[in-house]
């Protein structure tokens, strides 16, 4: 699983499966902090569609942590003040790097809660559809 | 005369800072953070895009803080940002990944994948709902149980995923639009560099976006009350959340090997101008121009406004200052119009009592001119 829908799935899932993960790992290996989790900025850049040209639409404020697990870095980035997730996304980061024996077993995890992501997001993408407008076309005379 | 500092006040100040506390908290009541957030979307956006800050916490904090002024918070803001390192550049962001929670089209009725609504006071009773008034948390929770329910017993298992093709790309597929290629040069960043005419499009779209809504939305209305050469019609406009990734910093590697880290709401508009063009052997055609607009959360006013200015932008045009870029970008910013305006109120002792003394001399020069006429005659 690559690391853009690995990350996706764990801030947008529950905040339960990174922690289990990081316990996992906090279990059965050294976790060396290399940066604490602090604030900082990330610059959207968009493609307007006018004339497709790239700008930079503002800011947003982010958590990033480092770290480092025998000689692999993690590193953990996520919108807002979050300075727990950010800490467990970079060790998880950090698993993944090193392909530790651990991260397989997650797999399956990570593709359940990826199930009930999707199930969330039909709920919401149905609601809203329900204001879907229906046009009637109007007899005249 | 220039400015010199000057010194005393001190208790004056300490004590006006306290008088500022109490103007806040008089009533015996703690605003929480959480309930702004929670209830004032509109001005939180608002703070948001002015502040060029996505963060609804530390908006509601500065919305908090400002009592509500959105001025002063987007000042706030603005001068907390100034604090903080950069750390990423996002991939690029294409606004076709939109998971929209709005979409509609004032040109098309028949778009493809329809017209979403979404949360919307356009079809409202702009009437005062004295209900709100004694409206309780228990109430609201029971009202969002029930729309729950009512949402999970329609819900329709084939639903696709919202992310819906645009009408322009659609409209470039028929060919009433002419093609265009994605230009990846990099943009540049008015925060980094400042502001040289003639402007860059980066330049321009990054201003417009983090503009006052209010100057934003006058200069646009300006330009169709007849201040301004458009007829513009909205060609899309959607709410809804762009997904945001950044790339490892230290490895090469393609976009999946990127790094989520959230999503942000925003308004996205396309704005259709008509506009004839003279062809081979003096043949008028009609085209369209596009106008873009795009700003945080949901500000429509703001994004359609932005999307007509973009254009007027586009086409300078010395008769009308809102196609002038200096008129228009200098003026639009929040923290730069407010911040010069109420500069105005601080001392300007030395600098008055200066123009104080050129009266005083212009009368007495006078005066001793019509003395010396009177002795004259």
């Amino acid at each position: 699983m690559k690391r853009k829908r690995r990350t996706e799935i764990l801030i947008k899932g529950s905040r339960i499966l990174p922690e289990q993960m990081t316990h996992e790992v906090e279990r059965g290996y050294q976790v060396k902090i290399i940066q604490e989790p602090e604030n900082g900025l990330v610059m959207l850049k968009v493609r307007e569609t006018s004339q497709k040209s790239l700008f930079y639409l503002g800011e947003v404020l982010v958590t990033e942590c480092k770290v480092q697990i025998q000689n692999h870095i993690g590193l953990g980035v996520v919108s807002g003040d979050e300075p727990q997730l950010a800490y467990q996304l970079a060790v998880i980061d950090a698993a993944f790097e090193g392909e530790f024996p651990e991260t397989k077993t997650w797999l399956d995890l990570l593709e359940t809660e990826e199930q009930n992501i999707l199930e969330i997001q039909k709920s919401m993408d149905s609601s809203i559809l329900r204001t879907k407008v229906s046009f009637e076309t109007m007899d005249v005379g | 005369m220039g400015y010199v500092a000057v010194k005393g006040g001190t208790r004056a100040i300490e004590e006006s800072i306290k008088r500022l506390k109490y103007e806040r908290v008089c009533q015996g009541q703690a605003v929480e953070v959480g309930q702004i957030e929670a209830g004032l979307r509109g001005l939180v956006d608002q703070v948001m895009s002015e502040s060029s800050l996505y963060n609804e916490k530390l908006a509601s904090l500065a919305i908090k803080q400002a009592e509500g002024n959105p001025e002063e918070a987007v000042f706030l803001l603005r001068a907390f940002r100034s604090t903080l390192p950069r750390k990423h550049y996002s991939q690029v962001i294409e606004s076709n990944e939109m998971k929209v929670e709005r979409r509609i089209s004032a040109s098309f009725k028949d778009i493809p994948g329809g017209q979403i609504l979404g949360a919307t006071t356009d079809y409202t009773h702009r009437l005062l709902d004295f209900g709100l008034l004694s409206e309780s948390n228990q109430q609201v929770q029971e009202w969002l149980h029930r729309f729950q329910e009512e949402c999970h017993i329609e819900q329709d298992s084939t639903s696709s995923p919202l992310t819906l093709p645009k009408v322009l790309d659609y409209l470039r597929s028929e060919g009433l639009i002419p093609p265009c290629e994605c230009k990846n040069d990099e943009p540049d960043d008015v925060t980094r560099e400042s502001l040289e005419f003639p402007s860059s499009r980066s330049q321009r779209l990054q201003i417009l976006t983090r503009g006052q809504t209010g100057a934003v939305t006058s200069l646009a209305y300006a330009v169709i009350r007849g201040y301004g050469a458009l007829h513009p019609t909205v060609g899309e406009l959607r709410v809804g959340k762009l997904p945001v990734y950044i790339s490892h910093p230290y490895e090469e590697g393609d976009e999946e090997d990127g790094y989520y880290i959230g999503d942000v709401k925003v308004t996205e508009v396309e704005m259709l101008m008509p506009v004839t063009v003279e062809k081979e052997y003096g043949k008028k055609e009609m085209e369209f121009e596009i106008g873009y607009g795009i700003c945080y959360g949901q500000n429509e006013t703001k994004a359609i406004g932005m999307s007509i200015l973009d254009n007027c932008l586009e086409n300078p045009h010395l008769g009308y200052p809102s196609h002038d870029e200096e008129f228009v970008l200098y003026h639009i910013d929040s923290v730069e119009s407010t911040g010069f305006i109420s500069h105005l109120k601080m001392p300007h002792y030395v600098t008055f009592q200066s123009k104080l003394d050129s009266v005083r001399k212009t009368k007495k020069q006078d005066e001793e001119a019509k003395e010396k006429q009177e002795v004259k005659s």
